[in-house]
């Protein structure tokens, strides 16, 4: 579904298959989230940072949460690439976010570590609460 | 830690010209980074007019010569994800390590590198961007909440939390030694004692702008820029005063501010893909679009005649040379 469709399919599920077994450890992290915390918040009512409340990030449409002003990239590949934050494709951003969405303002060297992604995700599936519409139930790939 | 072996690498420098864009005593020239050592996020230059530049996503400390347009590359070490680069007074490029959480000095001539990490006790704070003092001390910051000092002849580091947490990104020294950062989460510049390491929070008129780096004019006065707003605004220590100027365009967005020796302010503007050059005096803009889509300049550097700037997106080191 992201730019080389199928090839990009495969490759996204090749990395969440390789992901450690799910072992929710979410106050590590919360640790990890420390390389996130500059510009993000996981409280919804903390507006005016540098990027988006990742609270009920999973099962979210790239770029369309309401009242942050995305890049046109970002926005570009939520609308017209149907880009929705799973744990695959946060995932497979959290690697490389250049590569999932060329041309975003997000500029991070990458979470290179398969635990330290798998446990931020943990983390970030776990703060709420969310809206019914972003359960994190309902987006599990 | 001892340098590992540097890889030496030849660039195209291609000299481009934008006659449309640019005024007649503006020369732009730029130099395409070689694989394995692009991603440029900030940019120095020293006396010598060796460009440094940090290679963030490859972990290294970029070395051009601009005269032959050949990069060498400095690995900085495992882990590493460098953000800032400064030349010191000793003529060395000074890195703000944010991958291994350290500041780190190069040797310009032996290329050896030497880091200083910050306490463990301190966790990762996300280091930002650097700026020396009148003694000799390296003031930094950290994104994550915090601003701090080295004095690289003892050795000694002090880490402050900042005021209102998250925030602190660009930092900078006045001609009379004042050390001023600014907050991009927290929307206001500080100013810091430099003896005590007290910072003292100064609000800008425009509520939520997103002051993400400062720089200041011959004069001392403290040019910012914003990132959410579009606007550039300048303070005034001697009159406490503010004056702000929104960018062109429909909605500009405000990167990287930097003045140099004529006292113009350069700004990196994202929405329109540009640099900025404003004139005080004048109150007036002048653009010079990028030819790359997504450039992405996320910081400026000059010494006088010279501003040089990193295309982030599209692996180029950009000089605005005066005639």
């Amino acid at each position: 579904m992201i730019r080389a469709a199928a090839g990009g399919l495969v490759l996204l599920a090749l990395l969440a298959s390789s992901l450690p077994p799910a072992a929710a450890d979410p106050i590590r992290g919360e640790r990890v989230f420390q390389r996130c915390y500059a510009c993000h918040s996981v409280a919804t009512e903390e507006e005016h940072l540098p990027g988006p409340s990742l609270g009920c990030v999973l099962g979210r449409r790239a770029g369309t949460r309401p009242g942050f002003a995305f890049s046109p990239a970002m926005v570009e590949a939520g609308t017209a690439r149907g880009l929705v934050w799973t744990r695959a494709t946060l995932d497979a951003f959290l690697v490389d976010t250049q590569h999932l969405v060329p041309g975003t303002t997000m500029w991070i060297p990458g979470l290179t570590a398969p635990e330290d992604r798998r446990d931020v995700m943990d983390y970030l599936e776990r703060t709420g609460p969310c809206p019914a519409e972003a359960a994190p139930s309902a987006i599990r790939p | 830690m001892r340098l590992v072996r540097p890889m030496l690498l030849a660039c195209l420098a291609v000299l481009a010209l934008w006659p449309a864009a640019a005024p007649a005593e503006i020369v732009r020239q730029s130099y395409a980074l070689p694989a394995g050592g692009g991603s440029p996020h900030d940019v120095a230059v020293g006396p010598d007019g060796i460009v440094w530049y940090t290679a963030q996503r490859n972990g290294a400390l970029g070395r051009l010569d601009p005269a032959t347009g050949k990069v060498d590359l400095i690995p900085l070490g495992a882990g590493a994800a460098p953000h800032g680069v400064i030349i010191g007074p000793d003529g060395a490029p000074w890195v703000t390590e944010g991958g291994t959480n350290a500041i780190v000095r190069v040797d310009a001539k032996t290329r050896e590198v030497t880091r200083w990490p910050l306490p463990e006790a301190r966790g990762y704070v996300n280091l930002n961007t650097a700026t020396f003092d009148k003694q000799g001390r390296i003031w930094f910051t950290g994104q994550n909440g915090v601003y701090g000092r080295l004095d690289p002849k003892s050795g000694a580091m002090q880490v402050w939390d900042a005021p209102r947490g998250r925030g602190p990104y660009g930092i900078a020294t006045t001609p009379d030694g004042a050390v001023y950062y600014a907050s991009l989460a927290g929307s206001h510049i500080a100013r810091v004692d430099v003896e005590t390491g007290a910072a003292t929070i100064i609000e800008p008129p425009t509520k939520n702008q997103g002051a993400r780096r400062v720089w200041s004019d011959s004069r001392g006065q403290i040019w910012v820029s914003e990132w959410n707003s579009g606007q550039v605004s300048r303070y005034d220590p001697r009159t406490v005063a503010w004056k702000s100027w929104r960018l062109p365009g429909d909605r500009p967005q405000a990167y990287a501010v930097f003045v140099d020796d004529e006292d113009k302010v350069w700004l990196s503007e994202w929405s329109a893909n540009a640099m900025v050059r404003f004139d005080p005096q004048t109150e007036r803009f002048e653009v010079f679009p990028s030819d790359r889509r997504g450039a992405n300049v996320r910081q400026i550097l000059g010494r006088p005649g010279e501003v040089w700037v990193p295309e982030s997106g599209v692996d180029r080191l950009v000089v605005f040379r005066r005639k």
